[in-house]
């Protein structure tokens, strides 16, 4: 039988559908019976969703502008080698 | 393939021969999209001080790779695997690696009873969608801090997986672990967020 702890510590495989079978049924029964823990896959759901909208992004000091614009000369460079 | 996929892999064509053609407006719009996902598989593999120099690596040996793309996968996934190969070079030469575990905390044990039950309710959060949650500045600061704060490899399995929608066996070629390894780090990231989301929740009851 399984419990909230096994729930916390699968949410993410029983989400990704990456659970054996039997487990992932044993879970969705949990689930059927606990709603703290349909609450708590609800929330991990939301997080999921939050993040992909929030796209959070690595700090970084790069000038994208210049870079883009360092690359394009060196295409410019290439093409006239070729 | 789909309809969806079709235009996509088109438009993608499209923007490549502009590349090719030296169109500065297509070397804005690929550098602007894809240049902070190199960056953080760059920073899993080889970690902070060599990532900026690999993934300016990187570019510079797809430029001039460009012209040999044969688009059997995304240009994202091209360009990752570029910037994966360069931080393994990288690596190998410094003999430096990136640990799985470092900075991991679980969901605490006192959450739990010792049959495994939760001690405490666990209540709906209270916004709709995710728009609506990130309307609020605070909330968007958190999440991008919690993000900045997550170990390097957390981070890039985070951004590969959820945000850019790549595939797991991708992921895998990319980082060179497991898909296990690949959930484990996702499950972290996730969880860490949860984390942050919930106790900013707490604070505004």
């Amino acid at each position: 039988m399984y419990q909230c702890k096994d729930i916390a510590d699968e949410v993410n495989n029983y989400i990704d559908g990456d659970l054996a079978l039997g487990k992932r049924i044993g879970l969705f029964f949990h689930l059927l019976i606990c709603s703290c823990c349909r609450n708590y896959l609800q929330q991990i759901r939301s997080t999921i969703s939050i993040v992909t909208v929030a796209r959070p992004k690595e700090q970084d000091g790069t000038d994208i502008d210049s870079l883009a614009k360092r690359l394009h000369s060196l295409c410019h460079e290439e093409h006239d080698h070729h | 393939m789909n309809f969806f996929s079709k235009l996509k892999k088109n438009d993608e064509s499209q923007l490549i021969k502009q590349l090719i053609a030296g169109d500065e407006r297509a070397f804005q719009q690929v550098v602007s999209e894809h240049h902070n996902t190199m960056l953080s598989v760059a920073r899993a593999i080889v970690g902070d001080a060599f990532a900026d120099e690999v993934v300016q690596d990187a570019w510079i040996s797809a430029i001039k790779a460009l012209p040999q793309f044969e688009g059997r996968s995304s240009l994202k996934t091209w360009l990752l695997h570029i910037v994966s190969n360069g931080a393994k070079t990288r690596v190998r030469r410094e003999n430096r690696m990136s640990s799985l575990d470092e900075h991991w905390e679980s969901e605490p044990a006192d959450k739990f009873d010792h049959t495994g039950h939760r001690y405490d309710d666990v209540l709906p959060w209270e916004q709709a969608t995710p728009e609506e949650i990130l309307a609020n500045e605070q909330l968007q600061t958190i999440i991008e801090q919690t993000y900045q704060e997550l170990p390097a490899l957390q981070r890039a399995a985070l951004t590969m997986y959820d945000m850019e929608g790549i595939e797991m066996n991708e992921i895998c070629n990319i980082l060179s672990i497991s898909s296990s390894n690949v959930r484990v780090l996702l499950h972290r990231a996730r969880t860490t967020l949860h984390h942050k989301i919930e106790q900013y929740q707490q604070s505004e009851k």
